[in-house]
C-alpha cells in the first residue's frame, strides 16, 4: 500500500466505523461458507451484498480449467480501492487481488479453474471502507484444479514461458487491452509438480507511471488471459513476476 | 425375518428400476430402414440420454445397426426393438463418431463386429471413460452397468456391400475430427451422424473448426440422397437441414470473428443475442456457451500479436 492510499484510508476511517451498522442484506447465492470467507478474506470488515458489483460467469463450466470470469465494478468508478475474487469451494479459493489505481476502470476479465460447482465472489472495497460483494453460482462436472496440465504436454513449452500475446481494441472513451501469457500456472495439486505460477502483475503507462496492480493466485488458469479497460492514449506496459523470480515484460502499443 | 425384509426391499426397488424404460419404437422411414428418433432436448434424468437418432437397416444378410445410443440399457432396448421388428440377426454395427450418446450402447452388441473410423476408435479410447463418467452425472441410474466398449473393426471410406444394400462410407471430420457419414445407395437414405443437427443446436467439443464442418456439409449435400437422417432432430426429404446447418455455422463463425476483432471476452460472447431465425432451434443458448468455450480461444489468438520484450530478440 503506498502512502497516498494509506492517507486516504485514514481520512475515511470515521466513515468506516459508521459502516459497521450497515445491514448486509440477503446472500443472493446459497453458501455454507460465507461467514468463514467474510472473516478470512475481508477480516470481518463491514460489507453489503451488492448487485452493482456484477460478477459474470457462464451458468456452467464447459471447461473447468478455463472458466471465463468478468468482474464489473464500474458502478463504483473512482471509488474503488481494491477488488478481491475467490471461488468458495475451490481447494485453492483465491483468484485475484486487483487494484486499479489510475486510468484503469474497475473492470477485469480473467479465466480460472474450478474444482466443483461453487459460489463465486468478487468483493469491492470502496474508499469509505465498505466492501461491496458481488456473487454468482457456477455448475461444473469439476476437476479443473486437479486436471493434468495442458501446457506441459506441449513439446518445448519451457521455451515459451513468458511469451505474451496482446491486443488493444478501441471502445470510445477507453480501450480494451487483452493479454495472454504463456505460463503453466502450476497450482501444486497435480502429480507432484510444485507451485509455479505468476503471482504479481503491474500495468504501467509509457512514463512508467503505475496504472494497476494485481496479485494472482493459482486458481488462475494456465496461460492466463487478462483484459483491462484503460482510459487515455499511449502505450501500456505489462510487468509480470512468477514465484520462481522470473520477470516478464510486454508493451501493448 | 431377514428374507421378508429382503423381499420387501426388492419389491420396493423394482418399480424404481422398471420406470427406466426407453420405450423405443422403431419407425420405418424407407425400404428395410428403421429409425429410433430421440428428443432434441439436453441429457437429463427424465430422458435417460435418449436425445439421439439411431437406426438399423434390415439387409438380406442381416441387420446393420447405425449407432448404439447413450447407455447399455439403451443398447439392450434397441436390440429388443430390432428383434421385435425382424427375425434376421444383427450382423454389424457402424458407429458414426465417438460421442457418448452414439456409442455407449455398444455392450449390447459385443457379439458382432463394431465398426468405426480409426480416428473414432482413437478418440473413444482417449476420451470414453471421462465422457461415460459425465453421462452418469447427467442422467444417473439409466447408465447403470454402462462401460466403454471400443470398436472391433476399422472402417475405411468406400462401399461396403451387405447383399442387397450397398452402403457408401464417407470419412469426414467437421464435428469431431473423425465423422462417418453413410449413404445407403439402394434407398438414398443418408445417415449424416452429427455432421447434421436439425432443429437442435450443433455441438462443438471436438470440432477441428467451423470451416472444415462447412466443407463437409457441401460434400454431403452433393451426394445423391433422398432422405437425410440427422444425428439429432427430425428426418427430412428436402435440403432444409443443410441450409440450416450452413446458416448456423456461418453465423457462429462470423460472431466469433467479429467478437475477437472487437476484443470481446468469452463471458461477453456467451451473452450475444441469438438471431430470431434460430428461435426454433432447441438449446441454442446452451450450445453457444459451450461452443464459445471450445472455439473462441482460436479466434482470439488470431487477433493478437506477440507483445513481450523477448519477441524481437
Amino acid at each position: 500500500m503506498n502512502w497516498r492510499t494509506s492517507c486516504l484510508l485514514l481520512c475515511w476511517l470515521p466513515l468506516a466505523a459508521h459502516a459497521a451498522d450497515i445491514e448486509p442484506g440477503k446472500d443472493p447465492v446459497p453458501s455454507v461458507m460465507w461467514a468463514f470467507y467474510h472473516k478470512q478474506m475481508l477480516g470481518n470488515a463491514p460489507f453489503v451484498f451488492d448487485d452493482r458489483v456484477k460478477l459474470l460467469a457462464p451458468p456452467f463450466a464447459e471447461d473447468a480449467r478455463q472458466v471465463p470470469l468478468e468482474i464489473d465494478a464500474r458502478a463504483f468508478k473512482g471509488e474503488v480501492v481494491k477488488i478481491l475474487a475467490w471461488a468458495e469451494l475451490n481447494p485453492l479459493p483465491k483468484i485475484v487481488d486487483f487494484q486499479p489505481l489510475d486510468r484503469v476502470l474497475p473492470w477485469l476479465s480473467i479465466r480460472i479453474r474450478i474444482e466443483q460447482a461453487t459460489p463465486l465472489r468478487a468483493a469491492v472495497l470502496t474508499r469509505d471502507g465498505l466492501w461491496h460483494v458481488g456473487s454468482t453460482l457456477i455448475d461444473a462436472a469439476g476437476g479443473g484444479c486437479t486436471a493434468p496440465s495442458v501446457v506441459r504436454t506441449e513439446p518445448g513449452w519451457e521455451e515459451h514461458i513468458g511469451e505474451v500475446l496482446g491486443g488493444r481494441y478501441p471502445r470510445g472513451e477507453f480501450s480494451r487491452v487483452r493479454l495472454q501469457v504463456a505460463h503453466p500456472m502450476d497450482n501444486g495439486m497435480v502429480s507432484g509438480i510444485p507451485e509455479f505460477f505468476i503471482n504479481h502483475a503491474e500495468l504501467r503507462d509509457q512514463n512508467d507511471q503505475l496504472l494497476a496492480r494485481l496479485e494472482l493466485f493459482p486458481a488462475v488458469s494456465e496461460n492466463p488471459n487478462l483484459a483491462f479497460d484503460i482510459e487515455g492514449a499511449g502505450q501500456t506496459r505489462l510487468v509480470l513476476r512468477d514465484n520462481s523470480g522470473n520477470q516478464f515484460d510486454a508493451a501493448i502499443p | 425375518m431377514r428374507w421378508m425384509l429382503l423381499l420387501l426391499f426388492i419389491s420396493l426397488s423394482l418399480p424404481a428400476l422398471a420406470d427406466l424404460d426407453y420405450v423405443l419404437k422403431p419407425r420405418q422411414i424407407a425400404e428395410d430402414t428403421w429409425l429410433l428418433e430421440g428428443s432434441t432436448d439436453n441429457f437429463a434424468k427424465a430422458n435417460g440420454g435418449n436425445i439421439v437418432n439411431t437406426a438399423f437397416i434390415v439387409t438380406e444378410r442381416g441387420v446393420v445397426v447405425i449407432d448404439t445410443g447413450p447407455s447399455r440399457r439403451y443398447g439392450e432396448a434397441m436390440r429388443k426393438a430390432i428383434a421385435a421388428t425382424t427375425d434376421k440377426p444383427v450382423i454389424e454395427v457402424l458407429l458414426t463418431h465417438h460421442h457418448p450418446d452414439h456409442v455407449l450402447g455398444n455392450q449390447a452388441f459385443s457379439d458382432v463386429p463394431i465398426g468405426a473410423l480409426a480416428g473414432t476408435t482413437e478418440l473413444l479410447h482417449r476420451q470414453g471413460d471421462a465422457m461415460a463418467e459425465n453421462m452418469y452425472r447427467l442422467v444417473g441410474d439409466w447408465m447403470r452397468g454402462t462401460e466403454v466398449l471400443l470398436p472391433t473393426r476399422t472402417l475405411d471410406p468406400g462401399v461396403l456391400n451387405f447383399g442387397n444394400h450397398d452402403l457408401r462410407l464417407l470419412s469426414l471430420g467437421g464435428h469431431t475430427g473423425a465423422d462417418l457419414a453413410i449413404l445407403d445407395q439402394k434407398t438414398g437414405v443418408l445417415f449424416a451422424g452429427d455432421l447434421v443437427f436439425y432443429q437442435r443446436a450443433l455441438t462443438t467439443p471436438n470440432s477441428p473448426g467451423l470451416a472444415v464442418w462447412l466443407a463437409d456439409i457441401a460434400t454431403l449435400q452433393g451426394l445423391p440422397w433422398t432422405l437425410i437422417v440427422p444425428g439429432h432432430g427430425p428426418v427430412a426429404s428436402d435440403p432444409q437441414p443443410f441450409l440450416q446447418m450452413r446458416d448456423y455455422l456461418g453465423w457462429l463463425d462470423q460472431l466469433m470473428r467479429d467478437g475477437a476483432a472487437n476484443g470481446s471476452d468469452m463471458s461477453e460472447m456467451i451473452r450475444s443475442p441469438i438471431p430470431e431465425r434460430f428461435a426454433g432451434i432447441s438449446l441454442s443458448r446452451y450450445e453457444l456457451i459451450r461452443s464459445v468455450s471450445h472455439l473462441y480461444p482460436r479466434y482470439e489468438r488470431a487477433q493478437m500479436t506477440r507483445v513481450d520484450s523477448a519477441a524481437d530478440k
